[in-house]
């Protein structure tokens, strides 16, 4: 295959992107008493984990890989999301709700 | 071996086993990932030394085809950028629990930092099962499983893209990993609705380029969540019925 970008720039390319990863994810954690967040504002972040993750895994069930919503029941990704959250209210077991919910899916991409 | 660093091991070794049955999803997505850096032109050393310094799946698929179309340095670098901002958010939430570590090992836990390791802190700190001493070694555990597993994988997929089949969404065992972690967080009001608005945003959101909607989304969400908090009636929470 052939290397589209020159090697220098491809390392240029891959620090600036590695850099790119650091800097966001030790920002505060880095700047640690020199820059706080107002109390209010730290006390509020205890919602960003089940924030964040509804707003990575709704449009990835409903959505994926087109613009629109597919609500229909026979959206193979809602059929294992569905089938992979029942598991979870029945056992909190989380490999057990990563097969079920996978089994779901696979069946559904196979059958439908 | 001294007392002290006996314990650092065991809860370093208690962290790996908390994210184990997790590790699944680490798995296939890593696996995608390394698919995807070849077939979006990459080359095998450069798709590994990527995979190994860069270490964010989603700022190295989107910043593939700028690669590919030879887009300048710093769009390329303005991209992972605006993929990446919700990690300030996760930075901003971790800072109260290592704010007492060195700088070199605050840096070294940022690195080792994502969406899943995050996650999997926060809801164990929720819950208060964290250990009491040295949180530090546990997040450590818990990263290097991630780190290690996402690696072997990624690497895997890069060495042997043209094996592995990319039709059968074995990706989305990285999205039920992560209903696994949201389920049990769901159980209180406001983080109900803060975890409604952040999906009605994201949906509404989603034609935004470089997961910023995602970022528009958290803060929306914590934003419900916290208005909600402010506004329930101290008396009937569950804390202060449970200490009668």
């Amino acid at each position: 295959m052939n290397d589209p970008v020159s090697g220098v720039a491809m390392a240029l390319v891959i620090v600036g992107l590695a850099l790119s990863t650091f800097v966001t994810r030790t920002s505060f954690l880095l700047a640690g008493s020199r820059l706080r967040l107002n109390h209010r504002i730290e006390t509020a972040l205890r919602y960003a984990p089940v924030c964040t993750l509804m707003a990575i895994i709704v449009p990835d069930v409903l959505m994926h890989g087109q613009g629109s919503v597919d609500f229909s029941p026979l959206n193979p990704r809602l059929i294992g999301g569905v089938a992979a959250a029942l598991w979870l209210c029945w056992s909190r077991n989380i490999f057990g709700c990563l097969a079920s919910g996978m089994a779901a899916y696979s069946l559904a991409r196979v059958l439908l | 071996m001294n007392r002290p660093e006996a314990d650092r091991r065991r809860i370093f070794r208690a962290g790996q086993r908390a994210i184990l049955p997790s590790l699944p999803g680490a798995a296939a997505w890593g696996l995608v990932s390394g698919v995807a850096m070849v077939k979006g032109g990459l080359t095998v050393p450069w798709a590994i030394m990527m995979s190994l310094l860069v270490y964010a799946g989603s700022a190295q698929l989107a910043a593939l085809p700028l690669i590919a179309t030879g887009m300048p340095l710093w769009v390329i670098v303005a991209t992972g950028l605006a993929t990446n901002l919700r990690f300030v958010i996760y930075s901003a939430a971790l800072r109260p629990y290592f704010s007492e570590q060195s700088p070199r090992k605050r840096a070294a836990l940022g690195f080792f930092m994502t969406d899943f390791t995050f996650m999997l802190f926060m809801r164990y700190a929720q819950e208060n099962t964290l250990p009491a001493h040295h949180r530090d070694a546990w997040f450590a555990g818990v990263c290097s499983s991630n780190w290690m597993t996402w690696q072997v994988c990624a690497i895997t997929g890069i060495v042997a893209a043209s094996y592995i089949p990319t039709d059968w969404g074995l990706e989305f065992t990285g999205t039920l990993a992560l209903v696994a972690l949201v389920g049990p967080s769901l159980s209180a009001r406001p983080a109900i609705v803060g975890g409604v608005v952040a999906a009605v945003v994201a949906v509404l959101a989603h034609p935004m380029p470089y997961r910023l909607g995602l970022f528009a989304a958290a803060i929306a969400g914590i934003v419900a969540a916290t208005f909600v908090d402010k506004w329930q009636p101290p008396a009937p929470q569950p804390e202060a019925g449970d200490a009668t």
